[in-house]
């Protein structure tokens, strides 16, 4: 059974429980459903929301298609891959930031901030826009029902901070969240409901900012995770970049350093080698072109799917290097793998899957949509969560160890990576000055071995000690990890009973009084009026359409039969009628109409080649 | 073992009773044999220690309690923490002996920080070799002999276990010099493990710092 409240009065949905794999690039609801999860999506539609968010002029942002749509419009406020800027500082991310046709900066506690028009904005205020966009579009999908929690996914390899800052983005999206669940391990859940096989398997996720792989053992219904590993950046975004890269050096005759630099040019150089880099999965060679009409530029060079393999190889050896760091992890060798598990769009790209079979020496499973599996899994996660079944039971890790900073600047590792959470570990210290009536403790995460080349987590004291001679205060500190895989910190002096507790509120966080100001300004639409919401995002969403049809009423009248036109102009007379107006059912009804009147434009605007990847694309997402 | 509190079942666990499901907050802190169910022995079942893993977890995980009062929320993850510490310590043969050197009141790593004097010169010499490896380039004489190294470490580490293993079988009782001895063979075994991760690291290129 489901997660749903029934309204005996009406006997409507109310509300639901979903999963939700917040991407990259696209993000997407699931639910459990008859005893198996499904992906949210109205009908005709993919349930994929684009993870793209969109400021117009008028503020009030645009989320999904929409805004990608707009990326070539209007590049400087339209933000793309906020994933990557999750819980991370400013030279974090150095390696983006060229790539970046948008201003970003660095807050106070070192948390990435994107100024568009004038508003500053933090990676988890965006994320929110999207989660909440997801949670619409999944109330749409299913009868108006209500989203009441969700199981939200992130890369195994991310750490505290980065998760941290997922669970902030829920908060200001104001969607309580049930867990917050590694990508891999769901989409382990997914498969192992699927196939029903026990053993050894490994799941290898490259999506389009992160790569994970989890190694698992699946046996008596219980899904453990053995060990982990990744890197929070590298993925699709990456792959498109080795061509964008490509294209600045061939161009760099013809355009100008600031030409090479303009927000214009990065959107549209990126959206094209996406495009190609997919195109060139299936085609042995594809046409990379750019047009820049301000620029009087258009440009087109043959791109061979050899001469991309050879660009990406370096990134797709990284993956593999993590592969062979994650099955030493698990003490296993390639041969003790039973099954392989392909999750993340960029494992569509055929060099990633021979490099895949060529080390683990056996062909992976592709049967499952590798870009629907993680939101399933976490679907079904909800399900278990949610008390619905005691079937299945996920038992995941720690993907980085934990420690503190010792006298001496090295690290005591409390926890070390790869073990299963909950966990919790004790550790004894001591005073090393007569009379110190305070420790400072700086807790790291990450594998080094000196403090410095790890990963600050966050810093406190524990202070009030009574004064003794060094050596005899005994401080106890304590780390757990919770089911979320966040950390906190307690420390106890115990002769005296002086305790400090942090919830160790990461560098590259926000902070709690951060999170409420943002919540009380109501930016990110925190538990908004739902209708009153739906019926301004229906008119923007109008507003685009039409714009979009008159944009190449055109080509219309000269290409389109006389029906097809005839319905496209009626559609478009109606829409302009009811765009002042505020009903929602009305408002729904028309811009559906529409959608479907713009089809056939669509299909003609698209030339040949775009039309096998694109069909039944929208008009606004051409 | 008690019996549980709410059902009167004999428990397997004192975190809990798979009997009637109720989770239970031990008294004094469990040892991680106690926490399984089991008596502290060196000789372990790893199939059925797997087995009580798996059963337990089933029992305590905080994801089949996510829906039930605050204090079981907290318990549940407190107990699940005890319970994959526990098997991490029972599992593994170094941290199981550690913990059995310590049940016996045998001296702790701080108290004793000698290793067996036989091995001293073999760890100076080892020491040696990998040091140079570290500063050769990835295709050199000096990296591959490190394969050899890894060998030799490798069939030491399973030595000193087996001879840490024979030491506590049966278990011993509070012998003080049984048990420093067994102390400074795991010195050996904690230096060999660590060098054997070391070695591991220089293959896959150092961990990327932060």
């Amino acid at each position: 059974m489901g997660y749903i409240e029934l309204d005996v009065i009406d006997d409507r949905p109310k509300r639901i429980v979903i999963g939700i794999d917040l991407g990259t690039t696209n993000s997407l609801p699931a639910l459990w459903l008859d005893g198996r999860p499904q992906i949210l999506r109205s009908d005709g539609e993919s349930g994929i929301v684009p993870s793209v968010v969109s400021i117009p002029e008028s503020g009030e942002p645009i989320v999904g298609a929409e805004a990608r749509a707009r990326a070539l419009v209007d590049p400087l406020h339209t933000i793309f891959s906020v994933k990557r800027f999750m819980g991370r500082g400013l030279a974090d991310v150095e390696l983006d930031l060229d790539m970046l046709p948008y201003r970003v900066t660095e807050n106070e506690n070192a948390v990435v901030q994107i100024e568009v028009r004038g508003k500053v904005l933090t990676p988890p205020e965006i994320a929110a826009l999207i989660l909440r966009e997801v949670c619409d579009q999944a109330s749409r999908a299913f009868d108006g029902a209500e989203v009441a929690s969700a199981v939200i996914t992130v890369p195994a390899y991310f750490d505290d901070a980065q998760r941290q800052a997922t669970r902030d983005a829920a908060r200001l999206a104001g969607i309580e969240v049930l867990r917050i669940v590694n990508e891999p391990t769901a989409a382990s859940l997914a498969y192992g409901l699927d196939c029903r096989g026990e053993g050894t398997i490994v799941v290898y996720d490259f999506g389009g900012g992160t790569f994970d792989v989890s190694v698992l053992s699946i046996e008596e219904d219980v899904f453990r995770v053995l060990a982990t590993h990744g890197d929070t950046h590298l993925g699709g975004d990456d792959l498109d970049r080795t061509l964008v890269d490509l294209m600045r050096a061939e161009l760099a005759g013809e355009l100008s350093a600031d030409e090479l630099a303009d927000p214009a040019f990065l959107q549209a150089a990126r959206l094209a080698a996406e495009r190609c880099k997919v195109a060139l999965s299936s085609d042995p060679s594809h046409e990379l072109r750019l047009s820049l009409p301000d620029a009087h530029l258009s440009w087109r060079r043959t791109v061979t799917r050899e001469e991309l393999e050879q660009r990406i190889a370096p990134m797709i050896e990284r993956t593999i290097a993590g592969c062979r760091r994650a099955l030493a992890d698990a003490d296993l060798q390639p041969a003790d793998v039973d099954e392989v598990v392909l999750v993340g769009g960029s494992t569509r790209i055929p060099a990633v899957r021979r490099a895949v079979e060529v080390y683990f020496g056996r062909t992976p499973h592709t049967e499952l949509n590798p870009e629907e599996v993680v939101a399933l899994g976490a679907a079904a996660q909800a399900e278990v969560l949610m008390g619905g079944t005691r079937e299945i039971l996920l038992m995941d890790v720690t993907p980085l160890s934990l420690g503190l900073e010792t006298v001496g600047g090295a690290v005591a590792k409390l926890i070390e990576r790869n073990s299963t959470i909950p966990c919790s570990h004790t550790e004894g210290f001591t005073t090393y000055a007569d009379n110190q009536t305070g420790i400072d403790f700086h807790v790291l995460q990450g594998e080094r071995e000196m403090a410095a080349d790890n990963r600050t987590l966050g810093r406190f004291q524990l202070s009030g000690i009574p004064p003794m001679s060094a050596g005899l205060a005994r401080v106890a500190v304590k780390f757990h990890i919770d089911a979320d895989g966040v950390l906190t910190v307690t420390a106890k002096e115990q002769s005296s009973g002086v305790k400090a507790e942090i919830e160790v509120k990461p560098r590259h966080g926000l902070t709690d009084e951060e999170v409420e100001g943002m919540l009380e300004a109501g930016f990110a639409h925190a538990r908004e009026d739902f209708d009153a919401r739906r019926v301004a995002d229906l008119k923007a969403e109008l507003g685009t359409m039409l714009l979009a049809v008159d944009k190449n009423m055109e080509t219309a009248r000269s290409s389109l039969d006389r029906e097809h036109l005839e319905d496209l102009l009626e559609a478009v007379e109606k829409a302009e009628e009811v765009r002042g107006g505020d009903d929602l059912d009305t408002l729904q009804r028309t811009r559906d109409v529409l959608e479907q009147a713009t089809l056939p434009l669509a299909a003609v605007l698209m030339d040949d080649v775009v039309k096998e990847t694109v069909t039944g694309k929208k008009l606004a997402d051409l | 073992m008690r019996g549980c509190p709410a059902c009167g079942a004999r428990l397997e666990t004192p975190l809990g009773c798979n009997a009637c499901g109720v989770l239970l907050r031990p008294a004094d802190d469990p040892s991680p044999f106690e926490v399984l169910g089991l008596e502290p022995t060196w000789e372990v079942n790893k199939t059925d220690l797997k087995k009580r893993l798996l059963r337990f977890s089933r029992l305590l995980h905080p994801d089949f309690h996510g829906i039930s009062a605050a204090d079981q929320k907290e318990l549940a993850e407190a107990n699940s923490a005890r319970l994959n510490r526990a098997y991490e310590i029972v599992l593994d043969d170094f941290l199981r002996a550690d913990w059995l050197v310590a049940h016996l009141d045998g001296p702790t790593h701080s108290d004793e920080r000698q290793m067996p004097a036989e091995f001293l010169i073999e760890v100076l010499e080892w020491n040696e070799a990998l040091d140079e490896a570290q500063a050769s380039p990835p295709d050199s004489p000096e990296r591959g002999a490190l394969e050899q190294l890894v060998t030799t470490l490798n069939r030491q580490h399973e030595g000193l276990l087996a001879e840490i293993g024979r030491s506590l079988t049966p278990l011993p009782g509070r012998d003080g010099s049984l048990l420093s001895e067994i102390r400074r063979q795991l010195n050996a075994v904690r230096y060999l493990s660590r060098t054997l991760f070391r070695i591991r690291d220089l293959r896959f290129g150092e961990a990327p710092s932060a």
